[in-house]
């Protein structure tokens, strides 16, 4: 019983199949980044403004936080009121009320 | 500039140093003013394109933003039908998209500006020194840029959060036509006035005149056209006829020789018989349709009234295939109901009469629109329409189809549930129409007509595909037959491939029937399409979210790579690798090599290509690795012992090796393990590790030269000379002995019975080894029986030391332990 599998291993048509099944798996398990995200790096805490859809949210986001947001493109206003448009995979890091686009 | 003064500089010291270097000092000051006259046509350019931007931008945002205007009044008019909406939608969608690509276009500039601003540094304050004016400017300027810029994309997201709302507006439009529709009474009295009648005539001669005009205008001035397009559209009809019947006539007609055909056969052609002819008469008609389109000869509304004509006639005749399929009234071994004959023919002309009667309701709905008769007109036909739709549905669940159980009593009617579910819908089809909800009772008859039909194709398709999933089905269908002989396929395969084919088949079921429903209960193409595309990009759960296409591409450039890796591999090998007489091992070697990198390279890009970040990778990676270090050691250990010898390469396929207690041919070196296949034809499979960490030897490593050694006894008293010459002739004789290194016979003891020779002679090949040393234990044998050399068998002589007395007693003691001391006399 030990040797037909172990023989099976070796055949490329099972390699093959082990490899789809193990890129169909690692593919579900990692979450694929395709929201925008922000962090804030400063001492206190920000407020951005964000319109997608047409619909206006304003996100906080606390000292050393990360949110996700904005999955299909979006405008954001900073807080120093910069205004900037993201299509959905940036990040921004908010450095002196400065949000800078990585 | 630098460049160019550099150059110049470097010239002048050629000028210096000699004559005969002017040409290239012309050359370098020619290069000098290149630079400069390019750096000035440049700069301003590059200024120009900055400026440009915002521009450019700006002209984009207006134009949206009249776009957007003009939508709005679309939305907002009264006489908005749905399919508008539906465009408007879509429009407002675009539109979003453009308004954020305007947006992002202004990145590279906005970062700039902040570059620019950070390196200026922050305005000076009272009481310091003032600043230089030019910093002064610049920093306005970029300020007032900047602030330029955060307007014009403010302009967009104010533009954006308007499309937000006219999409919802739209939908919310789009819900109250809908239930308007349904909704709205009509007064019915109006149906049964005297004036019906008459305008009912004059309309029909309103279209008949409309009609003749058209064929009179053809006729007169469009007849080459009309005469083409009819022409090409009747090729396409006998070509869709010949080809149809010529490549799936088989498919379509049952053959009445068959007496009992099996369920899944009866499925088949039932569904065939069902969707070929519909698509083709499809095809044919809108093919018809476009001919007649394109060449001119539609207008507008004998296009309309065509195009409605066209949809009856298909939808008709769908639904008379579909029954006349499944109910078979003429061949009862083809039904696919156990329904009685009669019953069969009866609902056969009942179902076709719902569908007539639909359909004509629906032309006329048409006509009246496209000629602009009274509404009376319409409530009138669509009362009678419904109505009659009522009543047949009534009168199908009325049939007993069913053969009694027991001879002489009455068939059985339907199951009490479906019986049920038809009357109620009769029935409320009927009331909708009398209390005036005509609209409602409409769509209750052309649901049940064409969704029904649907609903019924997509079941037979379901159970067709339930049939060739059974096991064993898919092998004895003819299909089946024909490709396990084609291909020479087992029983096994055949059954998953019967798997993959019901699989098949209800996906196919689902895509194609599910939209058709959808498309049928008022949704739009663009409303499905959407939703495809949102499901197809985006999927979340959570915080998580993947891409349906993006996997499905990672997969297919996986599977792409790893055949280009094969196909590679097999190239390399046998073209390359074989014509430049390389060896098997080395061979290999790199050709697993090359397998493994090509695949590795493989499920990278096609990571890559799902859309997922190498670095979340890492990241997991790095959480595993630990649990890798501890749980999968062997594993890794052993695949990186496998790495190794396929570069160090001990050993190769097709070596002679020993390792520890196993002794045979190296077959294959794989991943995690080796396969050595003993003499006795075991296959031993042995992990790499242990060919790595173990001493390993290796008859044919660098060539399968060896040494063989057999040895042999002579007697005491033989001429040893004479032996050692004879050994030494017989090795020399043997023609796979080696000449160089050459033979050796040593005389390597004297044992206890005989004197110990060993003859050792080299081989070119050691595999041959057991061929050589019978061919020389025979020689040696006759040798020594022509010369009369005894070969010894062991010998021990017994010394029995006094007389009879010490051996009585001897005997006495043990009688049985003298036994073997008498034999080993003997």
């Amino acid at each position: 019983m030990i040797v037909p599998s172990i023989e099976a291993v070796a055949t490329p048509k099972c390699l093959m199949k082990k490899i789809v099944l193990a890129l169909v798996g690692v593919s579900l398990a990692v979450p694929a980044a395709y929201a925008a995200s922000v962090v804030n790096r400063d001492e206190e805490t920000h407020t951005l403004t964000v319109t997608e859809g047409g619909d206006q949210t304003r996100i906080t986001v606390a000292k050393d936080e990360t949110i996700q947001f904005c999955q299909s493109g979006c405008f954001v206003t900073m807080p120093n009121g910069d205004r900037e448009v993201l299509t959905g995979s940036e990040t921004i890091e908010i450095e002196q009320g400065r949000g800078r686009i990585r | 500039m630098l460049v160019g003064h550099y150059l110049a500089k470097q010239g002048i010291r050629f000028i210096v140093q000699t004559e005969a270097d002017r040409k290239i000092v012309g050359v370098l000051a020619l290069l000098q003013q290149f630079f400069i006259a390019a750096f000035i046509l440049l700069a301003p350019l590059h200024a120009f394109a900055q400026g440009d931007i915002i521009g450019q931008q700006q002209q984009a945002i207006e134009k949206v933003d009249e776009a957007i205007d003009a939508l709005a009044d679309v939305v907002a008019s009264e006489a908005v039908d749905d399919a508008a909406l539906v465009d408007a939608r879509l429009e407002l969608e675009k539109l979003s998209r453009d308004l954020l690509e305007s947006g992002v276009k202004f990145r590279p500039r906005l970062s700039e500006i902040n570059d620019r601003l950070d390196q200026l540094g922050p305005a000076r304050g009272e009481g310091e020194p003032p600043e230089p004016e030019v910093v002064v400017q610049e920093r306005q300027r970029l300020l007032d840029e900047k602030a330029t810029i955060n307007a014009m994309i403010g302009e967009a997201e104010t533009l954006s959060v308007r499309i937000g709302r006219l999409v919802d507006d739209v939908a919310q439009k789009r819900r109250e036509l809908f239930t308007n529709a349904l909704s709205r009474r009509f007064d019915i009295s109006a149906a049964f006035g005297p004036e019906v009648a008459e305008e009912f005539s004059s309309d029909i001669k309103r279209l008949y005149g409309t009609v003749s005009s058209w064929l009179n205008y053809v006729t007169q001035v469009k007849l080459r056209a009309a005469l083409l397009a009819a022409g090409a559209s009747l090729l396409c009809a006998l070509a869709l006829l010949i080809g149809g019947r010529r490549y799936f006539g088989d498919f379509i007609t049952p053959d009445i020789d068959v007496e009992e055909p099996s369920y899944l056969a009866r499925l088949t052609v039932a569904l065939s018989s069902t969707l070929l002819p519909s698509a083709a008469l499809a095809l044919f008609l809108s093919l018809t349709y476009f001919l007649f389109h394109a060449f001119g000869v539609l207008p507008d509304e004998i296009a309309q009234l065509l195009r409605a004509l066209f949809i009856v006639i298909a939808t008709v005749f769908f639904v008379y295939r579909l029954t006349s399929a499944a109910l078979a009234p003429r061949m009862p071994s083809w039904r696919l109901l156990p329904i009685e004959c009669g019953a069969s023919s009866r609902l056969c002309w009942l179902v076709a009469a719902m569908a007539g009667v639909t359909a004509f309701d629906y032309f006329m709905g048409r006509v009246y629109s496209v000629i602009g008769s009274q509404l009376s007109l319409t409530v009138a036909t669509s009362l009678g329409a419904t109505v009659a739709v009522g009543v047949l549905l009534i009168l199908i669940g009325m049939v007993r189809p069913f053969p009694p159980k027991e001879e002489g009593e009455k068939p059985r009617p339907w199951p009490v549930s479906f019986r049920l579910l038809i009357f109620l819908v009769g029935i409320a089809t009927i009331l909708a129409a009398l209390f005036g909800y005509i609209g409602f009772a409409r769509f209750l008859s052309q649901q049940v007509v064409v969704t029904g039909a649907i609903l019924a194709t997509m079941y037979i398709g379901f159970l067709t595909s339930g049939a060739i999933g059974g096991e064993g089905a898919f092998a004895r269908s003819r299909t089946g037959r024909l490709m396990a002989e084609r291909l020479g396929l087992d029983e096994g395969v055949m059954d998953q491939l019967g798997l993959v084919a019901a699989l098949g088949i209800n996906i196919l079921v689902v895509l194609i029937g599910a939209p058709m429903i959808l498309l049928q209960w008022g949704f739009h193409l663009a409303d499905l399409t959407t939703w495809t595309y949102g499901i197809a990009n985006e999927i979340r759960i959570g915080s998580i979210s993947f891409s349906i296409i993006g996997i499905l591409t990672g997969i297919v450039v996986l599977v792409l790579g790893y055949f280009i890796t094969r196909w590679f591999q097999a190239w390399l090998d046998g073209s390359v690798m074989a014509r430049s007489r390389m060896d098997t091992g080395v061979r290999n070697s790199i050709r697993t090599a090359i397998g493994y990198v090509g695949v590795a390279i493989a499920a990278l890009i096609g990571i890559s290509a799902a859309g997922i970040d190498l670095s979340n990778l890492a990241l997991v990676a790095g959480a595993l690795s630990l649990g890798i270090g501890f749980g999968l050691q062997n594993i890794v250990s052993n695949f990186v012992s496998g790495l190794i010898l396929l570069v160090e390469r001990p050993f190769k396929a097709g070596d002679w090796i020993v390792a520890g207690a196993v002794s045979g041919t190296v077959k294959k070196i794989s991943v995690r393990a080796t396969e050595i296949e003993t003499f006795q034809r075991q296959t031993v499979i042995l992990p790499n590790s242990e060919l790595i960490n173990a001493a390993v030897g290796n008859w044919t490593h660098k060539n399968s030269l060896g040494r063989l050694e057999i040895p042999v006894g002579v007697a005491y008293g033989s001429d040893v000379r004479r032996v050692h010459g004879i050994l030494m002739d017989i090795a020399r004789s043997h023609p796979l002995v080696l000449k160089n290194p050459e033979p050796f016979v040593h005389f390597a003891n004297f044992g206890d019975s005989s004197l110990d020779f060993e003859v050792r002679v080299y081989l070119a090949d050691i595999l041959r080894q057991l061929e050589v040393q019978n061919d020389i234990r025979f020689a040696i044998v006759e040798a020594f029986d022509k010369e009369g050399i005894e070969i010894p068998f062991p010998q021990r002589d017994l010394h029995l030391r006094s007389g009879f007395a010490a051996a009585s007693d001897l005997q006495a003691k043990s009688p049985e332990q003298q036994v073997p001391d008498e034999k080993g006399e003997g």
